[in-house]
């Protein structure tokens, strides 16, 4: 079934931020022993953001010419199911954050642990998990538009 | 309680109308032609809005386009 165009935009925005967050957080994997978020990796960031909104710009404004915009009842149902979904995501990773933070400072001075609580990671964390909810909002929307609502 | 699915006529009544392609049927409901597509394969079930802008294009009763039908018993 040819994809409307709510799909060919949700479907340009997952590639696109799995192809830029991808390489981001590669680079910061590559730097995880870094302590303060500032410098290079705040360059890597603002590069990342900038990427992704010109991306969907040029993206958008070349759909738009190709197909008209349309949003009905039934794709804002399904963006508003994607949105719990996303939801509960980014919920269960703030606890994620909250908990590795209260552990980190109970465990403090136990020499097995190696729990750290550097403003480069934390940072990156919050923005992982921001990245994974929107991630799951789109997965979300295409299965609904894939298999139907019912 | 009983559970059940609402089934539809969409197509026969397209068909009926001489061959009413279902882009003409969505630009006259307000829907996407997706949306259609989704509502004849029973993979959507519309707003009573849409359902009644769906019957009102084919001048039938509402029961004519959708029934609702009985399928399992649910505890």
């Amino acid at each position: 079934m040819e994809m409307s165009y709510q799909e060919k935009s949700i479907t340009g925005s997952l590639i696109a931020m799995l192809v830029v967050y991808g390489y981001y957080f590669a680079a910061v994997l590559r730097n995880i022993g870094q302590a303060e978020f500032a410098g290079s990796a705040l360059g890597r960031l603002v590069v990342a953001v900038v990427a992704i909104v010109v991306i969907e710009i040029v993206y958008h404004i070349v759909l738009s010419v190709a197909a008209k915009p349309e949003k009905d009842e039934r794709d804002t149902i399904i963006e508003l199911k994607a949105y719990r979904n996303a939801y509960f995501a980014y919920g269960a990773g703030a606890f994620f954050v909250m908990a590795w933070v209260v552990a980190a400072g109970l465990l403090q001075g136990a020499a097995s642990t190696h729990m750290i609580i550097r403003p480069f990671l934390l940072v990156n964390l919050v923005l992982l998990f921001l990245v994974l909810a929107e991630v799951v909002k789109f997965v979300t929307q295409l299965l609904y538009y894939t298999r139907g609502l019912r | 309680m009983k559970g059940g699915r609402i089934r539809n006529n969409i197509r026969r009544l397209r068909f009926d109308r001489s061959e009413m392609t279902q882009q003409a049927l969505a630009e006259k409901v307000g829907v996407t032609r997706q949306t259609v597509i989704a509502i004849e394969g029973d993979k959507y079930s519309p707003s009573l809005e849409v359902a009644f802008r769906i019957a009102r294009v084919f001048g039938v009763p509402l029961e004519e386009v959708f029934q609702y039908e009985v399928t399992e018993s649910v505890a």
